[in-house]
């Protein structure tokens, strides 16, 4: 009977093509806003990415990680001192302003980085040398911030283009001279504009108006002791706060700043809701449209299972062959419409640094709401033909 | 004829169906009586209207009638349940709709099967009797068409095998016949009756079609919901108004 409620799906193409149209739509949509969604918020803890250590330590009334209150220079001996810290470096975290050669501004996220040990420092880069950063006036851009900063020139088409900033262009930053020996690649952030990396040292120099320089510590702990196990006892030996930096949503602790910095813009800003309401938008456009294809499908086959149920069928046997064939509808258009989702995000990553983050989890989320609605839709249709008079079959 | 031959198949006795509230009320058979008889083929007529179709509804237990009781081959059907009746169905019954009700995305082979299938049958045993009663309506080579791309007749042909191919204690048809031609007609309701000539079952066919008339066993006349008359030669029939 499995096999003939198959074909009774698969025997009208058109039909089924919108049927599964409908439901490809649906979980594209589901999938795709969500992606959207937690992309963006991913960027909101973007330094957590791009400035990588263990543990971080901050003022105790910080908040998150773009919210960073200056500590004293002194408070590193005490982190320091604490047991089991294998090492502490200062970080330096800013939104400033970058002079172009051609003078315009440019807001940009300043980050300054202990010059001996390069804690914190980006994980590719694609152009240039670290160690540079040693060299007096030297900076390190990111990527998408090498273009945004680009040099404005007439192309040879007449139309004015921009040329991306290179290995030894110059720029200022409070009228202090920035060269760049490095391009590197980072991931964009919410709050501010490109990444550009210096030694703290020089950070200091870049930010002559800031009393206190110190935004974070970046912490390693000693072989054996947890970034959690330390956090604790920075935070009992110091009074300082310590977290951990896990910025996988699914597994991030009570400690993660990521995770903190995540509430933090889903309570203080509108940002989320906005987006939010995007994606349930989404959810409930794709359930609508899936339920409404899925049932109208059982809709048109009402008259045949009803026949069948007149010539004897139970309706156990009539319920298994309209799950049979909502599950398999689903199964399929969830498969396109998700496979279509990710082919879009691997464009829109293609095309640059979107915000797309594709988690496994809202690919099971997914399919568990496009098999929900199958689920539901079969249920409808099952309850219909248990209604429906088996006698109407006999009238023509 | 046998002794068993004259036994009774199927009776119902004082069935009467209404349809509607109390206002608008149609009486579709009132004090309905009926009866076939073991290894016969009984055929219904009457006018349009008359509640033909009503009666066999309520004889497949489809219908549940306000009065009267029901009892094929032994098995009263007043009391069943649901699922009971459903049942009672898949064993006992074949039917022949009047429009034919078959599911236009299977081919005539699926179509057919779906009876056998229903019955619990592996699949290979009911695709080999399919093809065999397919080749009895006389489709070979028509078991992969859909039903669409057959003729009204053909389609017929098709409603009949799937309601022949699993041999049903009865058999009920409503107008088997209407969209065949002389010949057809005549090959298929020799393939009808055939299957009547056993003890253990029993044919009701309603029709229009004087053709076919004689292949009835006995005639049954129906009138404003009930039975007015059973003959057993068609010539004594009133046909004026069929
Ligand atoms: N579900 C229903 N609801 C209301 N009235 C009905 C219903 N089914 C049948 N009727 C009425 O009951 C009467 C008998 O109908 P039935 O279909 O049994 O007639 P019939 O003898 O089969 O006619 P035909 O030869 O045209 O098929 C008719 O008046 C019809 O309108
Ligand atoms: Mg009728």
């Amino acid at each position: 009977m499995y096999r003939l409620a198959l074909n009774m799906l698969f025997g009208d193409r058109a039909k089924l093509a919108m049927l599964l149209c409908g439901l490809a739509f649906s979980a594209l949509l589901m999938a795709q806003q969500s992606s959207v969604f937690f992309g963006i918020m991913s960027w909101t803890y973007t330094p957590m990415v791009n400035i990588r250590a263990q543990v971080w330590v901050s003022d105790p009334m910080v908040e998150q990680v773009n919210d960073a209150k200056p500590l004293r220079d002194t408070d590193l001996g005490r982190v320091r001192s604490v047991d089991g810290v294998a090492w502490a470096a200062p970080l330096h975290t800013s939104f400033v302003q970058a002079r172009m050669e051609d003078g315009n501004f440019k807001l940009i996220t300043l980050v300054g980085i202990d010059a001996d040990t390069f804690a914190g420092a980006p994980a590719v880069l694609t152009q240039g040398r670290i160690e540079d950063l040693r060299l007096p006036d030297t900076v390190i851009v990111d990527e998408w911030g090498a273009a945004l900063m680009g040099r404005m020139t007439v192309g040879p088409d007449g139309k004015p283009r921009s040329i991306p900033l290179q290995v030894g262009d110059t720029f200022e930053i409070n009228d202090i001279q920035a060269r760049i020996v490095g391009i590197c690649k980072v991931k964009r952030a919410f709050t501010g504009g490109p990444f550009v990396y210096t030694t703290y040292d020089r950070a200091k120099g870049y930010t002559l108006g800031a009393r206190r320089t110190l935004s974070f510590m970046l912490v390693e702990p000693q072989k054996g002791v947890t970034p959690a196990e330390l956090c604790d006892r920075i935070e009992r030996d110091t009074g300082l706060k310590a977290w951990t930096a896990d910025t996988v949503i699914w597994s991030w602790g009570e400690r993660s700043l990521a995770r903190n910095t995540f509430w933090w813009f889903w309570t203080n800003t509108g940002i989320p809701f906005s987006f939010g309401t995007a994606v349930l938008l989404g959810l409930f456009v794709g359930i609508a449209i899936s339920g409404q294809t899925f049932y109208s499908f059982v809709l048109e086959n009402l008259k045949y299972f009803a026949a069948i149920k007149a010539m004897g069928a139970g309706m156990g046997v009539i319920a298994r062959m309209l799950f049979v064939q909502a599950f398999t509808a689903g199964l399929i258009g969830f498969g396109l419409g998700a496979g279509m989702a990710q082919g879009i995000g691997r464009v829109m990553i293609e095309k640059g640094m979107p915000p797309f983050v594709m988690y496994p989890q809202i690919l099971w989320a997914t399919f568990a709401l496009v098999l929900g609605i199958s689920f539901v839709s079969a249920l409808i249709g099952i309850i219909k033909v248990s209604r429906v008079d088996a006698a109407s079959v006999f009238r023509g | 004829m046998s002794h068993l031959a004259h036994t009774v198949a199927l009776r119902a006795s004082g069935v009467d169906m209404f349809f509607g509230t109390q206002e608008n009320q149609v009486v579709a058979l009132r004090q309905a009586d009926f009866e076939a008889r073991r290894g016969e083929l009984i055929m219904l007529v009457g006018p349009s209207g008359c509640g033909k179709t009503t009666l066999l509804s309520v004889i497949a237990g489809t219908l549940t009638p306000q009065a009267g009781s029901v009892e094929v081959f032994g098995q009263r059907l007043d009391g069943l349940g649901q699922e009971e009746l459903t049942a009672f169905r898949r064993k006992h019954l074949g039917f022949v709709f009047q429009s034919f009700n078959l599911i236009p995305t299977l081919t005539v082979m699926e179509n057919v099967m779906v009876t056998l299938l229903i019955q619990g049958r592996p699949y290979d045993e009911a695709h080999a009797r399919t093809l065999a009663i397919i080749d009895k309506v006389g489709l070979k080579g028509r078991e992969e068409s859909r039903p669409n791309a057959l003729s009204g007749g053909q389609q017929q042909r098709v409603a009949i095998a799937r309601a022949l191919v699993h041999e049903p204690p009865l058999l009920i048809c409503d107008e088997p016949t209407s969209a065949l031609d002389k010949d057809t007609g005549g090959h298929i309701m020799q393939l009808v009756r055939d299957l009547s000539r056993s003890p253990e079952r029993c044919v009701v066919v309603v029709t229009h079609d004087h053709r076919i008339f004689r292949f009835a066993d006995r005639i049954a006349e129906m009138e404003d919901g009930r039975i007015s008359r059973v003959v057993d030669d068609p010539k004594l029939l009133d046909t004026t108004h069929l």
